[in-house]
């Protein structure tokens, strides 16, 4: 397997140096973002999300399936996440590497464990039919930070998304095309972001966050905090490194807390756009309200 | 009526915070024994108790340090192996379960267990894992494989010779995969690794025999670096002499002791002889006839190292040579006589016993 | 402790009688693999697990080949191998929990254990002195009862003690819980400490892994949802749990060392009191 070029002695030393006189390669404050992008697709729920040169596309996407049988009244939603070769050549088709397993581990506890999406509007028919809401997470392009963006694209393309209209009646369950109905949108609950810390310096007392690949590289430990606007913590997770002080991290979620309700705003003011633009055909009027939940 | 629920118990006391104000007798213990240690010991060791707060304290009788624990920061010590000096202080800090030690200003800790870690001049008993072009890779039971060069060995033909390409093409001719030897360590490389060499007489392929691996040196029972560590010991029961070479890195070989060529020809001939027909054994992978006698011996033997290691024992000459007595006595009253060379389980113990009970 | 046992109100108690900041009894053992370089069992709780520390050895075709590919964690910091590698197997036996349930070796829940426990361990130990080697830690987990995580990198810690291979301190872990539930804003509500496997199912919950007796966090890891307010009172009391483990720890050691002394296979120390200037 091909590795990923490591920075050198020299490289390494050079940025954290920069670091500890509080200066970034790129010239951030060190808790500043690259300037993040989001664009949806033609379709519903395909969301384009950059931030610096990273790139990460999420869509989602519906079908109607049976449901599992511990869960007869739960519908399916899974996350998929693919490294590809394209990304770096150190990733492998089919060959899971550990940062693979690591993101998407993260989204899911992240999205799916804690409820952001409320799995029981999605079954039709208790025990023999129900939604199956599936994401594919592609990173087209590394530089750092893969799970912030990774996590901001499925969050957006969920609540973007849109899945056909259904009714019952008499027993039998008809699924709408959308020229027939309009698709509705999926039952959001909360939308919870990852914030990602990394550190540097002997004792972990540098903190910074979206670092490039470059700082990921010679970091000595990271923390994902997920949060939503409510202040509410989805997911913790420092999975080793330097140990770093506690009070240190108690500032790092505050700090996470006020980002996340950042992310929130942007999203929610994107969406607004999206929906706006969509009505020009003024089809239908009132899904321009949707999406303000 | 109050109920009153106790905390769970467990098989030993649970240590809680607040039980320990009791522990600090032991501190006042180290205070006065460190009088003679000047001002600034004295000032050093209540720093223990200052650091860690509620550990068990510096235990001066057994003198086990465990990682993390400060053992001074007086700046006059050096610090040696098993422990590091945390960022920002001078405080000599502990990396190793282990016990203390110190040769004049340098204090190290040697740990309770470990890997073999090689020093020059040790005895090893190693085995081929590798061959190379130039050189064997011997697996000592360190952290990294030793290397064995070409140009350490022995070559046929007398100890003068020059290495040449026939021997680098014939290097399985004198040790493959597998094969057993005993070495000495020549050097030891940056990293950690080590380089040995066989030019000695004593060294070489190891036949007709045994091997036998105990945790290294430094605790577990083991073997411990000692004057003599190969000696020929008269076997018991009618058989003939027995070899044991007890490696450094605690590995254990014993054999039927053979005349060596140069043993024998030591009498009649002269040095540069005995050279060359040293040559013709050496790397044999042939084992010469052993008579079941001492073949019994040598069974009885390893399990006297064995049942040394099991009762964690020190593995040297004299308690092997003590073990191995008491182990043929032993089966002299045993109701299978002579021919019971089991040693484990039970009897072991009472091998251990009579051995530290003189 | 604000709490006086014979006032104690029984409401407050929980489901297996500890009051919010009792641990639960912890046995542990090392060096209970004869063969092994280093080896420990622990047991916090019904949670059993088992570790056995290979290395550091030379990482060669004829020891990594089955268990270097399993997929545990490459720690390895800076280059082609300049420290030791950390690699870290976790199997968790098939009759651990009530449900019988098999794991693949591909399960992302272990893979990602795997990772922490090897990420945790390699920031304590000593790896830059063992150039090119690699250091194999196997876990087995033989019954399961909550804070299991904790267990692991507790047992690890303690089998790398038993290897003798150098570390800057113990990484003790533990858990701890709220009694409130995510979203319910109660302000009365408990940390909780050391969570069995009902309460991790029932309530928000962290595990915490700290470095000695420092309160630097070596691991934290929530899976809940949790108000953010309630982080710093379940930190506290994880971080001061850690403490506990940390010496519960240590005595185990100490223990083995009194003893191994008592028996006269190492060598007694020179004290503290003997290093006189001379």
């Amino acid at each position: 397997m091909p590795r990923e070029a490591e920075p050198s002695l020299n490289e390494r030393e050079f940025v954290l140096k920069a670091l500890q006189e509080n200066t970034r390669l790129d010239g951030r404050e060190l808790d500043q973002y690259r300037p993040l992008e989001l664009t949806f697709g033609d379709q519903y729920g395909v969301a384009d999300v950059t931030l610096g040169k990273t790139r990460v596309l999420a869509k989602a996407s519906a079908e109607v399936t049976v449901p599992y049988t511990d869960r007869p009244l739960d519908g399916i939603f899974n996350i998929a996440t693919e490294l590809s070769p394209m990304t770096s050549p150190a990733f492998e088709v089919n060959r899971p590497t550990e940062t693979e397993v690591l993101i998407s581990r993260l989204l899911e506890k992240t999205v799916r464990r804690s409820g952001a999406l409320d799995t029981e509007s999605l079954c039709l028919v208790a025990g023999q039919k129900c939604w199956s809401i599936r994401v594919d997470v592609h990173v087209l392009s590394h530089d750092g930070n893969l799970i912030d963006a990774a996590c901001f694209a499925v969050v957006a393309a969920l609540r973007h998304f849109r899945k056909p209209d259904t009714s019952m009646e008499g027993g039998v369950l008809t699924v709408y095309t959308p020229a027939e109905r309009e698709p509705v949108p999926l039952s959001w609950l909360h939308s919870p972001f990852c914030i990602t810390w990394s550190f540097f310096g002997e004792e972990g007392e540098i903190a910074l966050l979206d670092a490039t690949w470059l700082e990921e590289q010679v970091r000595v430990g990271s923390c994902t905090i997920s949060l939503n606007k409510h202040g509410e913590i989805c997911q913790i997770a420092k999975l080793g490194g330097t140990p770093v002080e506690a009070v240190a991290l108690l500032q790092c979620t505050n700090v996470a807390l006020s980002r996340a309700k950042d992310f929130s705003a942007f999203l929610d003011r994107k969406l607004a756009e999206d929906a706006k633009r969509r009505d020009k055909g003024g089809l239908l009027a009132e899904l321009s309200a949707e999406n303000d939940r | 009526m109050p109920i009153t629920i106790l905390p769970p118990k467990s098989s030993r006391p649970i240590p809680s915070r607040r039980a320990d104000p009791e522990d600090v007798p032991s501190d006042s213990d180290s205070d006065t024994s460190s009088q003679a240690g000047g001002a600034d010991l004295d000032g050093d060791i209540p720093m223990i108790t200052t650091a860690n707060k509620s550990s068990p304290k510096y235990d001066s009788n057994t003198g086990i340090v465990t990682p993390g624990e400060l053992i001074t920061s007086d700046p006059q010590w050096m610090r040696g192996h098993g422990t590091y000096i945390p960022l920002g202080t001078k405080d000599i800090t502990s990396s190793v379960a282990g016990t203390i030690t110190r040769t004049n200003k340098l204090i190290s800790v040697r740990p309770l267990r470990a890997r073999y870690t090689p020093e020059v001049g040790d005895l090893v008993v190693g085995r081929i894992v590798e061959v190379q072009a130039k050189r064997w890779r011997v697996d000592v039971g360190s952290t990294q494989l030793a290397s064995l060069p070409l140009s350490a060995i022995n070559l046929p033909g007398g100890i003068l010779r020059k290495r040449t390409e026939t021997d680098e093409l014939q290097i399985r001719t004198f040790f493959a995969e597998g094969d057993l030897l005993v070495a000495e360590v020549q050097q030891l490389f940056q990293d950690g690794g080590a380089s040995l060499h066989t030019r000695s007489l004593k060294y070489g392929k190891l036949r007709n025999g045994v091997f036998v691996a105990v945790t290294g040196m430094g605790g577990g029972g083991g073997v411990v670096r000692s004057r003599r560590q190969v000696w020929t010991m008269d076997a018991a029961n009618g058989a003939g002499q027995i070899d044991v070479v007890l490696g450094v890195n605690g590995y254990v070989w014993i054999s039927k002791h053979v005349e060596t060529p140069a043993e024998v020809e030591n009498k009649t001939m002269g040095i540069t002889n005995m050279e060359e027909n040293v040559s013709a054994t050496m790397y044999s992978s042939q084992n010469d006839p052993i008579d079941s006698d001492t073949m019994r011996e040598i069974v009885r033997l390893r399990g006297v190292v064995t049942a040394l290691v099991e009762n964690s024992l020190r593995v040297d000459e004299d308690m092997v040579v003590r073990g191995y007595q008491e182990a043929v006595e032993m089966a002299l009253l045993s109701s299978k006589g002579p021919e019971d060379v089991y040693l484990g389980g039970e009897r072991g113990q009472q091998l251990a016993a009579a051995l530290t009970g003189v | 402790m604000p709490l006086d046992t014979s006032t104690y109100s029984l409401g407050l108690l929980r489901v297996d009688g500890r009051r919010w900041n009792e641990l639960r009894r912890i046995h542990a053992q090392i060096r209970t693999q004869a063969a092994a370089d280093g080896s420990s069992y622990l047991e916090m709780g019904h949670t059993k697990v088992m570790c056995v520390v290979t290395g550091p050895t030379e990482p060669g075709p004829r020891r990594g080949g089955n268990v270097g590919s399993a997929g545990g964690a490459g720690a390895a910091s800076g280059g082609q191998h300049k420290d030791a590698e950390v690699l870290v197997n976790i199997v968790i036996a098939g009759f651990s929990s009530v449900d019988r349930k098999r794991r693949g070796k591909g399960d992302k829940r272990t893979l990602e254990m795997q990772s922490t426990v090897a990420n945790a361990l390699a920031a304590s130990l000593h790896i830059h002195l063992f150039p090119h080697s690699q250091i194999t830690i196997s876990l087995h987990v033989l019954s399961q009862d909550g804070s299991l995580l904790a267990a692991l990198i507790n047992a690890a810690t303690l089998a790398c003690v038993d290897a003798g291979i150098p570390m800057t301190d113990y990484v003790a872990a533990c858990t701890a819980g709220s009694t409130s539930t995510y979203a319910a804003n109660d302000e009365s509500a408990d940390p909780l400490l050391d969570l069995n496997h009902q309460e991790e199912q029932e309530l928000p919950g962290l595990t915490v892994a700290t470095l000695g007796e420092t309160d630097r966090v070596a691991v934290l890891v929530c899976e809940s949802r949790v108000q953010v307010s309630r982080l710093e009172g379940m930190l506290a009391v994880g971080v001061d749990g850690c403490k506990q483990v940390r010496e519960i720890l240590d005595r185990v050691v100490r223990e083995k060392g009194r003893k191994m002394i008592q028996e006269g296979t190492v060598e007694r120390g020179t004290g503290l009191n003997d290093m006189d200037v001379d």
